[in-house]
């Protein structure tokens, strides 16, 4: 689902940045993984690049068989609409919309009728267990709420893949477990791929995969268990 | 916007004041070019007229002090000259007051002896009948058009009746075959047929010149020119002594109000443009505040698949949105204000003052156009916001 090939990426600047320094990734259809890394490794980078948010110099990156290189604006936002469901930390829902209009703003850049998108996202938010709160603006959600309406936002246009930097972060650590056990359901009962950047080993612990990012290279899988 | 209702009221207000100037300044402006219009040109505006005056240069031998008489043969002389332009040359003899009576009643009335062209050429209003035709010139025919008061007057109670019924005048029988509405009121009668009342059957009152298609000042001075020098070399006198015949340039007079009219309603324009600027500017400055405030909205927006047209059209089309409720705000105060004062103000000035459908449309284009200017830069400031930026913490 997901092959990135020696990626490279610096920043310029008096003293270039070096940022990614061949990043070889690959991720199947069906997987749930997390991408961990200390700040300062590459890896919010590596995130940028994988939701399509921003260029990288050399390499390759195929999302679902496509070639994601030096897209325009319009192609980038295209894919962004169509292949990434995202989820942030700080949920980043538009705080004067309501959940519904929030969830049905995908469909919105893809030209779908309100009526049709609002029906949309109405079943979205139903089965995320929302369908009470559906009018309720995210200043009258709580936390775990908003991030269900966030994720019910990226399930909407039913893209390749979901990428989630620090869903939990924002969260209590029972919200968090049920956040995760969220993304494991849509991993497990509609085969969705994810990707989940994050910190917490909590959270990776509950993933298929802990690809770990360090000083702009990825850590080898053996590695890593023998850092456990 | 909405997040901010009395800053962006505050701001519209500016918006509303400055197409509250432009739409009173332009509707009294168009009221008064009308009411020009109304007082001034009810006749024709494209006539010369012209008469015979007296020299004040001495030419030729002659001294100055000498009269000059229109002759009929001066007619024909203009009719030549100027072909394209010269729709029609003809004469007017205005004859003294007499008694015009039926049966039972009598007026005192002027007459004026008239071409065919002369209905179109004072813009008569014919209530009833018809007006002198080329066969009765050429008969001499003994008819008259009335003015309606004398119609009422000759045939009481309302004059309807007067077509068709005979009159008499100067011991001759006349018959009425048309009732006209003016503000002047002479019996027209045909030319040919005044010519045998009038004593000297070879001078002419005045000559008039009947125009087509003259737009331009210069132009229309450049006839009054040639008219002066032909007739100047017809009566041998100085091309250049403006007394030794009179002339009316209608044309050019027209011509030259409706420059200043133009002039009036561009010096309006520019006015009330540059009163709405202020407002624009301001609706253009809370814009760049409200894009910087949503910067994050924006990222979030864009990182879901919001194309780079889409914020565009969207800061755009709220722009004009603001703008042209203010703007509304403003057309409705306008017109307000015109009203009263074409009510109120017994003037003439403002008797005319209507914003009317015309002016709405033009004032709606510039409140869009106003919009999408106040939203311009903000928008293209707004594309400027990558999506990363939905990944910031606010």
């Amino acid at each position: 689902m997901i092959r990135l090939t020696e990626i490279n990426k610096t920043y310029p600047g008096a003293v270039p940045l070096h940022v990614l320094k061949g990043i070889n990734l690959h991720v199947e259809r069906g997987e749930l993984v997390s991408i961990m890394g200390a700040s300062g490794s590459g890896k919010s980078t590596l995130l940028n690049i994988l939701g399509i948010l921003d260029n990288y110099d050399s390499g390759e990156y195929l999302l679902d068989g496509t070639l994601i290189k030096d897209l325009s604006e319009n192609k980038g936002a295209e894919y962004r609409n169509r292949m990434i469901g995202f989820v942030f930390q700080s949920f980043n829902l538009i705080n004067y919309k309501n959940a519904v209009e929030n969830v049905a703003l995908p469909l919105f850049y893809q030209g779908v009728s309100r009526r049709k998108r609002n029906m949309l996202a109405m079943e979205q938010l139903e089965k995320m267990g929302l369908a009470d709160r559906a009018h309720h603006l995210p200043g009258e959600l709580s936390g775990g709420q908003k991030q269900r309406v966030a994720i019910a936002r990226a399930m909407i246009t039913n893209p390749s893949i979901i990428l989630a930097d620090e869903p939990t972060g924002a969260l209590d650590s029972s919200t968090s477990r049920d956040v995760m056990a969220l993304f494991r359901q849509l991993n497990r009962q509609e085969g969705k791929t994810i990707v989940i950047v994050t910190h917490d080993p909590g959270v990776g612990r509950q993933c298929d995969r802990v690809i770990r990012i360090s000083d702009g290279l990825i850590i080898p899988d053996e590695s890593i268990k023998t850092d456990n | 916007m909405r997040h901010n209702k009395l800053r962006t009221a505050l701001t519209g207000l500016s918006v509303a004041w400055g197409i509250f100037m432009l739409i009173t300044l332009v509707s009294v402006a168009n009221g008064i070019t009308r009411s020009f219009r109304e007082n001034m040109m009810n006749s024709d505006t494209q006539k010369i007229s012209v008469w015979g005056g007296v020299t004040t240069k001495p030419y030729h031998g002659y001294r100055e002090g000498r009269s000059i008489n229109l002759k009929n043969d001066d007619i024909n002389t203009l009719g030549n000259e100027q072909r394209e332009v010269v729709k029609e040359v003809t004469s007017e003899l205005n004859g003294t007051q007499s008694g015009v009576s039926t049966n039972t009643t009598y007026v005192q009335a002027g007459f004026t002896g008239v071409f065919p062209s002369a209905c179109e050429l004072n813009k008569l209003d014919m209530l009833d009948g018809r007006f002198i035709s080329q066969a009765d010139l050429d008969k001499k025919a003994k008819v008259m058009v009335l003015p309606k008061q004398y119609a009422e007057q000759l045939f009481p109670p309302d004059g309807k009746k007067a077509v068709g019924q005979r009159v008499e005048c100067a011991g001759l029988s006349f018959l009425v075959i048309g009732v006209y509405d003016a503000r002047w009121r002479t019996i027209y009668i045909p030319y040919s047929t005044a010519r045998v009342f009038s004593s000297d059957n070879d001078n002419l009152d005045q000559i008039i010149l009947l125009l087509k298609g003259v737009t331009e000042i210069e132009q229309a001075d450049n006839i009054e020119k040639d008219i002066r020098h032909t007739l100047a070399s017809t009566h041998d006198f100085d091309p250049e002594d403006e007394s030794g015949v009179w002339i009316w340039n209608a044309v050019s007079q027209a011509l030259t109000v409706q420059g200043a009219m133009g002039i009036l309603n561009i010096g309006v324009w520019v006015l009330g443009l540059l009163t709405l600027l202020s407002g624009v500017i301001g609706i253009s400055n809370i814009m760049f505040v409200s894009v910087k405030e949503r910067t994050h909205e924006i990222g979030i927006r864009r990182a879901i698949g919001a194309k780079p047209v889409k914020i565009l059209t969207q800061i755009l089309a709220e722009s004009i949105a603001i703008t042209t409720l203010f703007g509304y705000i403003g057309i409705v105060l306008g017109t307000a204000l015109t009203e009263v004062l074409a009510a109120g103000i017994g003037s003439e000035m403002f008797a005319y003052a209507h914003v009317d459908l015309g002016i709405a449309t033009q004032v709606t284009v510039v409140l869009i156009v106003a919009g999408a200017l106040a939203g311009l830069f903000p928008a293209l400031k707004a594309l400027k916001v990558k999506p990363v930026e939905a990944l910031r913490d606010e």
